[in-house]
């Protein structure tokens, strides 16, 4: 039965090419103006560690004051120093990164070579092998050089092929802050989108030129600034000259946990710090700490642009607003066909199947809407490539994507098509049958 | 006159569409919400990025030159500030905020307790030549004396003792001290005591479109023997902005070789920057628009040509019975401004609604209603464009037509 609705519905798309051209039109591009927003979107809310997201903690503890006006039950994003350096010795994880940003003025060790300012991530030597970050030279600096605050540097590809030229600089010296740094690798183009182990400066920026280790880094002249730091009261010098100071938050931290013993066991000494930090008079509020996955961290930070998220719901006003075109246009379709559909009942066919037949040609429509969709929805993603915009990068055409815009076409013409199809079915045959 | 004498009969046959017809009315009055209100967004945009921030911007540079900690370096900023001023073209300098770059968004409190800001504002700070180098209009009370000035060290250090002279906007002046009495008020930020010895018209440290935006007020301190990085103004004489510029930044690099100087900008590039975003989505909305408007059209067009072609006996009838083809056609064109209208006037409660939703979602402000007539006339123009070729094929049905059976 199903294949003889399909020889119909396609003999009246030939019958009334007009129509039938125009609906899928209406469809088409609102197909086109959704999915455009949908794989934005999706691409926007991906993984940007697949594989090893489940393994990744960002724990927080709350530092400030019992009595702080507007404060949020939720404690702060970052760490204060203080406490930075605490959890970054608990030491019950198999793995931690301590991390902050800045930038720092840095030349080549030459007589006279220009100074420049390049921007960098503090942090610690497990950074590189937590995250799975690629080496294309040398490797990452090991826990020895943290503790030591050893003079070393990674390089980004691109710093690397700006004062290198790109060959193999492991062992060659950088003169940062007026200090001297030699070079321990090289890393590959490594930018995780979202970027989720710091987003102060915006979810969807650049990665850092260049990695030092966060100790090492600390000791360099102080006012290049902490990443976006957070101070509470009313103090705004707070921690302009002394980033230790109690009251302000500047330090990423982030663990690895593999196992859920391992989850509950970092939580219960989260706990038990923020309790033994209680009883030492530095903590105000009773132990209040968060140990967030990756992705649970991303939906509470809502990483997805505020712009992003009114486009999507306007696309899918667009999309509604071509349904209720194709509605129009299927009842006049379906009226037209009033007299076919009053021979086919005064023959015998019931009204299910009359209703059936009509949704087999709706639903013909939605394929072809999708079809001439998914090329449409191609050019949306190509017009928001070419947006100054942070996230613009991350439109591109992900493959799983055309199966849900043909199921989206084809979802919304058979929503379309159901009210027209019941009011064909409802024709009644003698009138019709007369009026031929 | 005739179109008049045809509503009454369109009417009646509109009744017998009304499915149709409901439909067609649905998706007008949905277009209409979103385009108002896509539009509104959109022109909204457009009207902040031209919005002036009350600044000399075309005459105004920024260097951007950051003090390597450690490095010898024997400039000092009063010895910078001289060297940039006797570049050529080169009207005035100083070091401090800049709108829509860098400016702190501070609390400030009408008591020394700070207990409870009044407000939230601006703080504009700079070297001595400050507000001469913005170009800010003093309205009210007088400009900085360079003898009043707080030394920049005790300023950094929050150990001035006397409170320091500012200027306030207009707008900050009549929120802050709503009977007018702002001249020799004196009033606290974080750290310091201002005393208020002028008004300046406008000064916008950012363009978010909110009223706040004009809530500044500038302090000048007076620089000396100090060696700091940061923002160094340029102000150039009219119409020599780029040259100017580039003179100062490199009589700025000769005094101070310790310095990395990282960027140089105008203040329309800063402003190009600072809507490159919102403009890029505002084009996105256009897109947007543009499909909305097709679609439209489309059902439209594609509703009446089936009417047309549905109709063709009657029409054929009424020619045959006497009708013009301006009549024919006149009353297709009628009976789309009558769905149009209809349509028109359920879009204006859709519109609101879609905009309080928005309001509530995305902090948008309220949908001012003529935007809705804009709306609404565009609506009007579109119907009768779509109408246009279905009509002009009914107006040429031959009278013929009548006398054949189907």
């Amino acid at each position: 039965m199903f294949g003889y609705y399909l020889d119909l519905a396609l003999h009246s798309f030939r019958r009334t090419p007009v129509l039938a051209g125009l609906m899928t039109l209406a469809i088409a591009l609102g197909i086109g103006a959704s999915i455009t927003m949908l794989a934005v979107l999706h691409n926007l809310s991906g993984n940007p560690l697949p594989g090893r997201s489940d393994a990744l903690f960002h724990p927080q503890v709350d530092p400030r004051p019992a009595d702080l006006p507007g404060a949020k039950d939720e404690p702060p994003d970052d760490l204060s120093y203080l406490d930075a350096v605490n959890l970054y010795q608990l030491g019950v994880a198999p793995r931690r990164a301590l991390m902050s940003s800045n930038w720092l003025p840095v030349r080549k060790d030459a007589q006279d070579s220009p100074l420049a300012m390049v921007t960098d991530r503090a942090t610690t030597a497990d950074f590189f092998a937590m995250f799975g970050v690629p080496f294309i030279y040398g490797s990452a600096w090991s826990a020895q050089d943290d503790a030591s605050h050893a003079q070393v540097v990674v390089l980004s590809r691109a710093m690397n092929q700006q004062l290198f030229g790109g060959e193999d600089s492991v062992g060659r010296n950088l003169v940062i802050a007026t200090k001297t740094f030699r070079v321990a690798g090289v890393v590959d183009d490594w930018n995780p989108q979202p970027r989720f182990y710091d987003l102060n400066d915006g979810a969807f920026g650049k990665a850092e030129q260049m990695y030092l280790p966060f100790f090492t880094w600390l000791d360099l002249p102080q006012d290049y600034g902490y990443g976006p730091m957070d101070c509470w009261g009313n103090d705004p010098n707070a921690g302009m000259h002394d980033p230790k100071a109690q009251q302000c938050t500047w330090a990423q931290f982030w663990v690895q946990l593999d196992t859920p013993a391992q989850v509950a066991g970092y939580r219960a000494a989260l706990v038990q710090y923020s309790a033994q930090q209680h009883r030492l008079g530095r903590f105000q509020r009773p132990p209040n700490v968060r140990l967030a996955g990756l992705v649970d961290w991303l939906d509470y930070k809502r990483v997805i642009p505020v712009t992003v998220r009114m486009q999507t719901w306007i696309a899918f006003g667009v999309l509604l607003i071509c349904m209720v075109n194709t509605v129009g246009l299927m009842v006049a379709k379906f009226l037209r066909k009033s007299g076919e559909i009053g021979v086919r009942r005064a023959l015998g066919a019931s009204r299910r199947m009359v209703f059936l037949q009509c949704l087999v040609e709706a639903g013909v429509v939605g394929v072809a809407g999708g079809l001439l969709g998914l090329p449409l929805a191609w050019l949306g993603l190509w017009m928001v490539r070419q947006q100054p915009v942070s996230f613009a990068a991350s439109a591109r055409f992900d493959p799983s994507m055309l199966g849900a815009a043909l199921a989206l076409a084809v979802l919304s013409a058979l929503a379309a098509g159901v009210w027209p199809a019941l009011r064909a079915s409802r024709v009644a045959p003698a009138l019709q049958v007369k009026s031929l | 006159m005739r179109i008049h004498r045809q509503i009454r009969p369109i009417l009646a046959a509109l009744r017998s569409h009304r499915a149709a017809v409901v439909l067609l009315m649905l998706e007008i009055a949905l277009t209409m919400a979103v385009l108002g209100n896509l539009v509104f967004i959109v022109y909204g945009t457009i009207q902040r990025s031209h919005e002036p921030t009350g600044v000399a911007e075309s005459e105004i540079g920024l260097i951007q030159s950051i003090g390597v900690i450690g490095q010898d370096n024997p400039g000092t900023v009063a010895g910078n500030l001289a060297a940039m001023r006797a570049a050529p073209g080169v009207a005035d300098a100083a070091y401090g905020s800049l709108p829509l770059w860098w400016v702190d968004h501070n609390p400030l409190f009408l008591d020394a307790s700070r207990q409870h800001p009044a407000l939230h504002a601006y703080e504009f700070q700079g070297s001595q030549h400050l507000n001469s180098t913005l170009g800010l209009r003093v309205v009210q009370g007088h400009d900085f004396d360079d003898g009043e000035l707080p030394d920049a060290m005790d300023v950094y250090m929050g150990k001035a003792t006397a409170p320091i002279p500012a200027l306030l906007t207009e707008s900050l002046a009549r929120r802050l001290y709503p009977d007018g009495s702002a001249l020799g008020r004196i009033l606290y930020d974080g750290t310091h005591g201002l005393r208020v010895i002028g008004i300046v018209d406008h000064l916008r440290g950012e363009l978010t479109g909110s009223a706040g935006d004009d809530d500044s007020l500038v302090y000048e301190y007076h620089v000396s023997t100090q060696d700091v990085g940061g923002g160094f103004l340029v102000r150039s004489q009219p119409g020599r902005l780029p040259e100017a510029l580039h003179a100062a930044a490199a009589a700025l690099q000769k005094a101070n070789p310790g310095h990395v100087q990282n960027k140089l900008y105008t203040m329309a590039e800063l402003r190009e920057g600072y809507f490159r975003s919102s403009l890029a989505a505002g084009r996105m909305l256009v897109a947007i628009i543009v499909i909305l408007l097709v679609v439209t059209a489309l059902g439209v067009s594609g509703l009446a040509s089936f009417w047309v072609q549905q109709r063709r006996r009657q029409i054929g009838m009424r020619r045959a019975l006497g009708a013009t083809r301006g009549d024919i056609r006149h009353y297709f064109q009628a009976e789309n401004f009558l769905i149009v209208t209809g349509g028109v006037l359920l879009g204006v409660l859709f519109a609101y609604a879609l905009n309080l939703f928005l309001m509530q979602r995305f902090e948008l402000p309220h949908l001012p209603a003529h935007y809705l007539l804009v709306g609404a006339v565009a609506l009007w123009l579109l119907g009768q464009l779509a109408v246009l070729g279905p009509a002009l094929r009914a107006s040429n049905v031959p009278p013929v037509v009548a006398t054949r059976s189907v």
